[in-house]
C-alpha cells in the first residue's frame, strides 16, 4: 500500500516535487517563525523572572498604565525626595533607584544596548541573586567609573574585564562580565554606577525606582500603600508586567504562526490540485480498479494515502528545514535573537501537514471513488 | 441445472424518460454454462458493451435479473458487487488500461495486491500468470516497451489475477493485427480448454466467433438468434 503510493506520486515527479514544495515552504515558516516566537516567549520569561516581586515606580500620568506607563516612563524625573517618602512607607524593605540609557547600533539586526546606572551595592537586584558574575568581580561600594556587562555584548564587541565601554564621552573600565541568563535585558545590558551615568548623561534624575517589598506576597498592597502615600508616582509589580507581556507574547506567536499555517494551507491547495488531476488523468485507471474488484472504500484509500504521503514528505522536510532556519537566525544574529523549535511545536507543524494533506485529498479522493466504472472505461 | 450466468429479461434503458432516452437491451435471456466459450456478435451500437458490462456488474439493468454463479446481483449493495467483480470475474478491454509507469509484473500484482494479498505473494503469482500468457520473459517490462499482442497478454494475465471463474472480453482484439489476433484467440481458448475458464467474448469479428462453441447475435438490444 505504502510503496504503492509512493509508485503513484511519482509518476509526475516534477508535480509531485512542487506540490511538497508548498507544503515544505509553508511548513518550515511555521516552525521558523513558531521558533522565533517562543524564543521571544523564553527572553520575556527569563526578564519576567527578574521582576517578580518587583515594584517599578515611576512618575505618574493619568493616561497610562501597566507596561505603557513602564515605557513612557522612561521620561520619569524622579528624585531623593521620591526615594525618601518612598522609603517610608511600611513594608518596603528597600528602594533601588535607576536610570536607563539605550545606546543604538546598526549589526546584522539593529538592537540596542541597555545600560542600567544604578547603585553599585545593588547590583543582585536588576541581574537577580542567583546570577553570578562570568569573569572578572561584581561592583561593590565605592566603585566608580567602571561597568559590569553582559554576555551577549562581551562576545559581539569582543571584551574582557580590562577593557573600556564608552557611554557618550565617557569611558567605563570593564570589571566584569555577567553570566548569560537569556534575558537579553542582562545579556545585551550594562550596568554602571548611578552617579557616573548622571553625569555622562547630564542630569540628575531617575527614571524609575525598584522597590523590594518585605514580603512578596505584599507586593500588590505594598505598592498601593507607595500611590496612597506619595505624590505623582505610579507603580507596576511583576505581576502585572507579566501578565501583560504574556499576552502580548500569545499575539505575536498567535500572528506569526498564523502566516506559516496560511502559507502551508496554500501548500495544502496545491496538494488537492495535484490530486484533482491525478484524478481526472487516471479516470481509465479507476475503472480498471473498479472492475478487478477495488470496492470504492479501496479506492478512496488509495488516493488518500497518496495525499497524505505527500503531505506528510512536505511536513518532514518542512519542519527540519524550519528547524534549520531558525538555527541559522539564531547564528547570524549572534544570540541577540533566540529562537527555540520545540517538539511540540515540530508535532503540531507536522500534524498540519498531514491534515492539509487529507482534507486536501478528502474530495478529490471522494471524486475518484464515486466514479462510476463504465464511464470512466468509455472515457477517452 | 445452475448455470454460471444467468439473465432474465434484462433491459437497459439509459436517459429514461429523456429525448435521448435508449433502449439499449431488450429483454435478454441468456443461460451460460460453465465451461462454455461464448461470443456475442453484432453490429456497432448493438448493445454488445452494455450487456457484457450487466453480466459484469459494472451496470445495473434498468429491470430484469442478473445471475452470476448462481448469486442474483440485484440483492448484492455496491462492495457485494465489487467482490463478485473481484473474485468471479476478469476482465478484458480492447485499449488494454495497463498503467504504463508499472512493468507487466506490477500490472498484474497490482490486481491481486487491490484484494488484500501481500506483496510477495502478489507478485510470485504475478509471474506465473505472466508465464502462462507466454510473457515470463517480459515481466519487467512497461507497457510502451511491449506490442499491442504483448500488452494484452499482461491484461488477461491481470483479468486471471484473482482466479475468476468467468472471463469477459469486449473487443479484445480489436486493436490487433490479424496474425496477433489469432494468437490472443488462441490464448483464450487454451485458457477456456486446460483451465476451464467460462468466456464471454464480444465482438463484431466474424473470426472470433469461429474459436467460440456459442454463437449470440444481437441487434438493437435484442437477441436474434444463436449459433452452434
Ligand atoms: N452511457 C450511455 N448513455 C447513453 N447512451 C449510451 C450509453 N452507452 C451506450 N449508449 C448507447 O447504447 C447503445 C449500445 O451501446 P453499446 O453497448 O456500446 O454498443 P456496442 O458495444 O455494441 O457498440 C448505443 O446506441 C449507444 O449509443
Ligand atoms: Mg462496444
Amino acid at each position: 500500500m505504502i510503496d504503492l503510493a509512493f509508485r503513484n506520486i511519482t509518476r509526475q515527479r516534477s508535480r509531485t516535487f512542487l506540490t511538497i514544495l508548498g507544503i515544505v515552504i509553508g511548513i518550515a515558516a511555521i516552525v521558523a517563525l513558531g521558533s522565533i516566537a517562543a524564543g521571544i516567549d523564553d527572553t520575556v520569561q527569563k526578564s519576567l523572572e527578574l521582576v517578580a516581586g518587583r515594584i517599578i515606580v515611576v512618575e505618574s500620568d493619568e493616561n497610562t498604565e501597566g507596561l505603557g506607563a513602564l515605557l513612557l516612563g522612561m521620561n520619569s524625573e524622579l528624585t531623593d525626595e521620591h526615594v525618601n517618602s518612598i522609603s517610608i512607607v511600611a513594608g518596603v524593605k528597600d528602594t533601588v533607584p535607576m536610570v536607563m540609557h539605550f545606546k543604538s547600533f546598526e549589526g546584522f539586526f539593529s538592537s540596542s544596548e541597555q545600560i542600567v546606572g544604578m547603585e553599585p551595592d545593588k547590583t543582585e537586584y536588576f541581574k537577580g541573586e542567583k546570577i553570578g558574575i562570568y569573569e572578572g568581580r561584581d561592583m561593590e561600594e565605592g566603585d566608580s567609573g567602571v561597568a559590569l556587562i553582559g554576555k551577549t555584548i562581551a562576545e559581539v564587541y569582543n571584551l574582557e574585564p580590562g577593557d573600556y565601554y564608552e557611554v557618550g564621552d565617557t569611558d567605563f573600565e570593564i570589571i566584569g562580565i555577567i553570566e548569560k541568563t537569556g534575558s537579553t535585558d542582562i545579556d545585551m545590558g550594562v550596568i554602571v554606577p548611578i552617579e557616573d551615568l548622571q553625569e555622562a548623561l547630564d542630569i540628575d534624575t531617575y527614571q524609575m525606582i525598584y522597590v523590594i517589598p518585605d514580603d512578596i506576597t505584599a507586593t500588590e498592597l505594598v505598592a498601593e500603600d507607595i500611590e496612597d502615600e506619595v505624590d505623582d508616582v505610579a507603580t507596576i509589580t511583576g505581576t502585572e508586567i507579566t501578565r501583560q507581556a504574556s499576552e502580548m507574547v500569545g499575539a505575536i506567536s498567535f500572528f506569526t504562526i498564523g502566516i506559516g499555517a496560511v502559507a502551508a494551507f496554500v501548500g495544502g491547495l496545491g496538494v488537492m490540485n495535484t490530486m484533482i488531476m491525478a484524478v481526472i488523468e487516471r479516470r481509465r485507471e479507476i475503472g480498471v480498479m473498479k472492475a478487478i474488484g477495488a470496492t470504492n472504500n479501496k479506492v478512496l484509500i488509495q488516493f488518500l494515502t497518496e495525499s497524505a504521503m505527500i503531505s506528510m514528505i512536505g511536513g518532514g522536510v518542512g519542519c527540519a528545514l524550519g528547524v534549520f532556519a531558525s538555527l541559522g537566525i539564531t547564528t547570524v544574529a549572534m544570540g541577540m535573537i533566540t529562537t527555540v523549535a520545540t517538539w511540540p511545536l515540530l508535532f503540531f507543524a507536522f500534524i498540519f501537514a498531514l491534515s492539509l494533506g487529507i482534507v486536501g485529498g478528502i474530495y478529490p479522493a471522494w471524486k475518484a471513488a464515486k466514479l462510476d466504472p463504465v464511464d470512466a472505461l468509455r472515457y477517452e | 441445472m445452475t448455470y454460471v450466468i444467468e439473465t432474465r429479461g434484462v433491459r437497459k434503458i439509459y436517459n429514461p424518460g429523456k429525448t435521448s432516452e435508449v433502449i439499449a437491451l431488450d429483454n435478454i435471456n441468456l443461460k451460460i454454462k460453465s465451461g462454455d466459450m461464448v461470443a456475442i456478435m453484432g453490429a456497432s451500437g448493438s448493445g454488445k458493451t452494455t450487456l457484457l458490462d450487466v453480466i459484469g456488474c459494472l451496470l445495473k439493468p434498468s429491470s430484469g435479473k442478473v445471475f452470476i454463479d448462481g448469486v442474483e446481483t440485484e440483492k448484492l449493495d455496491e462492495d457485494g458487487l465489487a467482490e463478485v467483480r473481484g473474485k468471479k470475474i476478469g476482465f478484458v478491454f480492447q485499449q488494454y488500461n495497463l498503467v504504463h509507469s508499472f512493468t507487466a509484473m506490477e500490472n498484474v500484482a497490482f490486481a491481486i495486491r487491490l484484494l488484500g494479498k501481500p506483496k510477495d505473494e502478489a507478485e510470485k503469482k504475478a509471474k506465473n500468470l505472466l508465464e502462462l500468457v507466454g510473457l515470463g520473459k517480459r515481466i519487467d517490462h512497461r507497457p510502451s516497451e511491449l506490442s499491442g499482442g504483448e500488452q494484452q497478454r499482461v491484461a488477461i494475465a491481470r483479468a486471471l489475477a484473482n482466479n475468476p471463474k468467468i472471463i469477459l472480453g469486449d473487443e479484445l482484439t480489436g486493436n490487433l493485427d490479424m496474425k496477433t489476433s489469432k494468437i490472443i484467440l488462441q490464448l483464450i481458448k487454451e485458457l477456456n480448454r486446460k483451465h476451464g475458464y467460462t468466456v464471454i467474448v464480444v465482438t463484431h469479428d466474424p473470426k472470433v466467433g469461429n474459436v467460440c462453441n456459442k454463437i449470440i447475435k444481437i441487434q438493437d438490444g435484442k437477441i436474434i438468434g444463436g449459433e452452434k
